[in-house]
Order: C-alpha cells, then sequence, then structure tokens
C-alpha cells in the first residue's frame, strides 16, 4: 500500500518542482483544505462516499478473479434510475422515494453488469473488454435517455428534471455535502468485510479469485459464484451513483462522473481488494479531490494534478502486485 | 449526391486517427499487450503535433514528432508492463488518467490557458489533392485528404505483409503467442513485445496529429474522446486482422459522418456514439458461439 502511495506524491512534488511551485506547501494546503476544519472533513467524507462505494464494487470483483472494469457503467445506470424514481414520482412520501430510488439504482448497477457475466460464464468470453464497452454503452443510453425522452423542460441541454426535494439524502454536517450516504458506503464496506470473513460464499469467492482449478475441485460452484461477483459489483456500482444523485448532484446529468468508477478501480488497487483498505484509500482520493477543488480556488495549482497523482497510483499498484492476473 | 460525397470524404478524415491507431493497437495485441493506452497516446501525439507546429510552424515535423512523442511515452508504459510485470489493462487505464492529468496540468501552467490550445497562425497539414482521382465519382472523397490518410491507407496492406512475410512480424507474433516457446526459439519475447507497444505508440501518435493539426487546428484537452477506446473495440472486431479491423474502424467513422452531415434523421446520436461497442461486445459473443459449437463438435466425434 505504501509503494504506490508514496510514489505518487512523489511524482507530484517532482511536477510542482518542475513548475517551480513548493510541493511542500501545495500538500499542505491540501492537507488543510480537506481534513483542516469540521466543513472541510465533512465535505472530504463526502466525496469519499462515491469512490469508496466504487472501489469496493471493484474490489468486490477483483477479490473473485472477476476483472470488472465496468463499474462506471454500473453508476450511470444507477444514478439515472434513482434520478428518474426522484423525478418522476414527486408527490411521493420521501422515504420511499430514497428507498425505492436507491433499490432501483442497485438493481441498475446489476443489470449493467448481467451481460458481461453471462457472457463471461457461459461462453467464456474475457470479461476485460465487455466491461469496459459497456461503459460506454451505458454512458450512451443516459445519455440518450436524458437528450431525449427525460431532458428537462426549460433548461440547457443535456439535463433531467430535478428530484423531489424530499427525495434528497438527509445531510449530516450542513452547510458540508455530507450525507447519510456516507453511513450507507461504511455500512457497504462492513458487510464486504463480513461476506469475506465471515461467510460461506466470502470463501467460494475468494477461492474461486485465488485458484480456480482447485474451487472446481473442492466442488464449488464456479459458475454461480463468478456471477454473484459481477452481480454484487454491479449493485454497490449502482448504489454508488444513486447516492451520489440523491445526496449531491439532485438531478442528472449527461457524463456527469468524472470517472468514479474508474478512480474506484484506484482505490480497490491501493486498498489491496480488502474493506479497511478500500475505506482508507477512498478517503485518501476524498481528500485529494476536495482539497484540489478548494486549492484550485485559492492558488494557481490546476486540480488535474490529482489526476496525475491517481494515475500514478494505479500504474505502481499493480507494478508492486505483479502478476495479479492470467495471461 | 453532394451529400453522399460529403458524408465520405468526411468519413475518410474521422476514419484516419481510427485506423492509425487500431493498426498499432492490432500489432501490439499481437504481441502480447492489450493496450488500453492508446487513448493516451493518442492525445500526446495531438498536444505534440500543435506544439511543434506552433513553435516551429512546420506541421510536416510536427507531424513526425506527435508520431515520435507517442512512442516515447510508451517506453515507460511498456516497461512497466514487461519489465515489472504489472497487469497490462491496469496500466493502460492509470496510463490514460495520467496523460489527461498532465496535460491538463501543463496547460494552464505552462501557457496559462485551460482546456483548449489554440496559437494564431497555428499551420496544420495541408490537404493534398490527389490529380485525377479528384474527378472520379465517390472516388474523388480520397482526394483531398491529408498525408496521414494515405498513410493510414498505406499501414493497412504494410501491417498484414509486416506481420505474415517478414522476419520480425513472424518474431513479433511469436512472441505475442508463447512466450516460452519464443524463447527456445532464440526469440527474446519481451524486446519483441517493447517494440510493438513502441510501433503502437508511433502510430497512435500519429493518430492524435491528424485529429489536432489535420482535421482541426487547435488542441483540446477532451479532443480524443475515447477514440482509443473505438480503435481498442476496431481490432477487437476485426479479430486483430489488418483489413477486418480497417474496415470496421472506416465502417464507424461513416456512421459517425452521416449523423454529423444528414441532419433530421430519425436516429439519436448517441446511437451512433454506441455503435463500436456495441458491435464489438457482438462480435466477440458470435466468435464465442462459433468456438462453443465447435468444441461441442470436437466433443461429440
Amino acid at each position: 500500500m505504501l509503494l504506490p502511495f508514496v510514489t505518487a506524491l512523489a511524482t507530484g512534488a517532482i511536477i510542482l518542482w518542475l513548475s517551480r511551485r513548493s510541493a511542500p506547501h501545495v500538500y499542505w494546503l491540501l492537507a488543510k483544505h480537506s481534513l483542516g476544519d469540521q466543513t472541510s472533513l465533512a465535505n472530504t467524507l463526502a466525496y469519499t462516499t462515491p469512490v469508496l462505494l466504487t472501489g469496493l464494487a471493484t474490489a468486490f470483483a477483483f477479490r473473485a478473479g472477476v476483472f470488472n472494469i465496468g463499474v462506471e457503467g454500473s453508476l450511470y445506470l444507477g444514478a439515472f434510475a434513482a434520478a428518474w424514481v426522484g423525478f418522476t414520482y414527486v408527490h411521493a412520501n420521501g422515504v420511499i422515494l430514497i428507498v425505492a430510488g436507491l433499490v432501483l439504482a442497485a438493481l441498475a448497477g446489476a443489470v449493467c453488469a448481467a451481460p458481461a457475466a453471462l457472457l463471461r460464464t457461459y461462453l467464456g468470453v474475457d470479461e476485460v473488454v465487455t466491461t469496459l464497452m459497456f461503459n460506454f454503452i451505458a454512458i450512451g443510453i443516459t445519455s440518450y435517455l436524458v437528450n431525449g425522452p427525460y431532458l428537462a423542460q426549460g433548461t440547457a441541454n443535456s439535463m433531467s428534471p430535478l428530484v423531489a426535494s424530499q427525495a434528497s439524502l438527509p445531510r449530516l454536517a450542513a452547510p458540508s455535502q455530507l450525507t447519510i450516504g456516507i453511513l450507507i458506503a461504511l455500512a457497504a464496506a462492513f458487510l464486504f468485510w463480513f461476506v469475506f470473513a465471515r461467510t460461506t460464499i466470502g470463501y467460494e469467492l475468494r477461492m474461486v479469485g485465488q485458484n480456480r482449478r482447485f474451487a472446481a475441485a473442492s466442488g464449488i460452484p464456479i459458475a454461480r459464484v463468478v456471477v454473484v461477483a459481477f452481480l454484487v459489483s454491479g449493485i454497490l456500482g449502482g448504489l454508488a451513483g444513486g447516492i451520489q444523485i440523491l445526496g449531491v448532484n439532485h438531478r442528472f446529468v449527461d457524463h456527469f462522473s468524472p470517472g468514479y468508477g474508474f478512480t474506484g478501480i484506484a482505490v480497490a488497487l491501493l486498498g489491496r481488494n480488502t474493506a479497511i483498505g478500500c475505506c482508507l484509500a477512498a478517503f485518501f482520493f476524498g481528500a485529494l479531490e476536495n482539497g484540489g477543488a478548494t486549492v484550485q480556488l485559492f492558488t494557481n495549482i490546476p486540480i488535474e494534478l490529482i489526476n496525475v497523482l491517481q494515475g500514478v497510483v494505479m500504474i505502481f499498484a499493480v507494478v508492486e502486485i505483479g502478476r495479479a492476473r492470467r495471461r | 449526391m453532394h451529400e453522399v460525397n460529403a458524408s465520405l470524404a468526411s468519413a475518410i478524415e474521422l476514419g484516419t486517427p481510427l485506423v492509425l491507431a487500431a493498426m498499432g493497437g492490432l500489432v501490439n495485441l499481437r504481441g502480447g499487450i492489450v493496450n488500453i493506452g492508446l487513448e493516451g497516446k493518442m492525445l500526446t501525439g495531438a498536444f505534440v503535433g500543435v506544439l511543434v507546429s506552433w513553435k516551429v510552424g512546420d506541421p510536416w515535423l510536427a507531424t513526425l514528432c506527435a508520431g515520435l512523442a507517442g512512442a516515447l511515452v510508451a517506453i515507460p508504459f511498456t516497461l512497466v508492463i514487461t519489465r515489472l510485470r504489472a497487469n497490462e489493462i491496469i496500466v493502460g487505464l492509470g496510463f490514460n488518467v495520467l496523460v489527461a492529468g498532465l496535460i491538463g496540468y501543463l496547460l494552464p501552467v505552462a501557457f496559462g490557458i485551460y482546456g483548449s490550445l489554440n496559437p494564431e497562425g497555428l499551420r496544420g497539414l495541408p490537404d493534398l489533392t490527389i490529380p485525377l482521382l479528384d474527378r472520379v465519382p465517390i472516388l474523388k472523397a480520397l482526394s483531398g485528404q491529408t498525408v496521414l490518410t494515405y498513410l493510414a491507407l498505406a499501414s493497412i496492406p504494410a501491417t498484414a505483409w509486416f506481420l505474415r512475410r517478414t522476419t520480425a512480424g513472424i518474431r513479433l507474433r511469436a512472441a505475442g503467442e508463447d512466450a516460452d516457446a519464443a524463447r527456445s526459439a532464440g526469440i527474446d519475447p519481451l524486446a519483441w513485445r517493447d517494440l510493438s507497444t513502441l510501433i503502437a505508440g508511433f502510430f497512435a501518435g500519429l493518430a492524435g496529429a491528424q485529429l489536432s493539426i489535420g482535421i482541426v487546428n487547435l488542441f483540446t484537452v477532451g479532443m480524443t474522446a475515447g477514440r482509443g477506446y473505438i480503435a481498442l473495440a476496431a481490432f477487437y472486431f476485426g479479430a486483430a486482422r489488418a483489413w477486418p479491423t480497417a474496415t470496421a474502424a472506416f465502417l464507424f467513422a461513416l456512421v459517425d459522418a452521416i449523423q454529423v452531415r444528414l441532419p433530421g434523421n430519425d436516429l439519436p446520436p448517441q446511437v451512433g456514439d454506441m455503435l463500436p461497442y456495441i458491435a464489438v461486445v457482438a462480435a466477440l459473443t458470435v466468435v464465442a458461439i462459433g468456438r462453443r459449437r465447435r468444441e461441442r463438435l470436437v466433443e461429440a466425434t
């Protein structure tokens, strides 16, 4: 966990130094604006929420040896589903809307992961390409929906109507963006740990991930376990999208995600596919994202630096693991 | 008729970067690496192309530099994969995030601008008119394109010939198909793998130049717009063979061009945008069904 982290910060420092900016100063500003006071910390947790869920989604699949890089797609379908519930049933009770919205978001996320799961299980189609492609297909579908049948009247392009105000997730620390979404994400992290540490399916998922032939020889139903890995991964991804819409955005906007699903891959890798690791890694990226957004406002440090750090984390996380996957 | 010609010309113009990048990705795949990082290499090429043409004033040199820049960034990319045994998919995704971040950071820091580089007097690649061809119906769409289009067209048979007929091509494929067997035949598989990535980087860099100083005359951070992934779709759709891959790439570009050129068609643009991705999933499915059927037949006999 340390190598990618240190390499990323070192790379960032070199880039800052080359562009004649003081790295310690910038890092101190980042820390101050992401952790310095209660509102900053709460906003960091708000930024942590979607990437914790996409990180868990990715890690869940990776643990079972399923290389799902399609969490971004699940996030988009989930986000749209939650928004649809919120702007369609505007007169319904808030609790019902929130529960229905998030359940539908989770289902939509699973639907996005299902084709790749079936293709992998029944036809042996490698999931790397299919899940990657389904990201773009899901983004395209939501783009069509929000520019066509669900385009909000009288707004600029590519936006759905606002979700009903009672469907917004309750805030935890106004004026920050933090909502109960973080509690759902943390509960998901706990369940993630519980499943892998304490349950039979968790054991089976791990076995399939570690050694498929041994797992098959021990009588583990590989096909079913692989499908479960895909679907749970999709559910978590969809939930991430739903929570982001009902908690922060309050409407579906075309191409709204800055890559939460891909950051999730970095989170899973940095967190070594464990629940606690994902929590720490997601908090790290949440802090960077929040701190970066604020620092860009006050200094002339472009927020793109954060993407550089994320890219380096991803690359060096796999350098460390080495041969994690066949081929 | 005018609309048809305009659509065809536009398809060829838009298909050029797809074909170039797809040929590179195809060679890389045959060499044993799935290159998800084409997007980042294209963006590098697009950026360097504008930069060199702006500072030096020579779009031809800029095009060459764009290709070389693509190959240059491919060096750490491939070494991390082949020597440090990092997963190529993750490295590819991370590389794309890294490059986009780096260029996005550099624009405001070095040039004081956000998002797009549009310097005054930037010289783009000239459109080359081919005598006689520009009078032939339909085929005249091929005239008046940039040098990169003709390079892309030439790269199709060249790639097929290189992989099939040359010693280097055969060694490269051997390295990709079975590293151990290649090693026992005295071939260093990792070196060939690296070479195939450099080729992919060079071609993707050229593809980027077509975007920035071929089609339009500026650079924007989002200008590759997923074309690296469409190129990936093309060479998967074409089963890593040159002609089917190029056909797929031009087909994707044609759909794109028709959508832009023919307003008032009922098809929402997003359907066209999704087409390459749906096509590749469908193609992989069909191939897998065929394979499954053959396996059944073998089992039955």
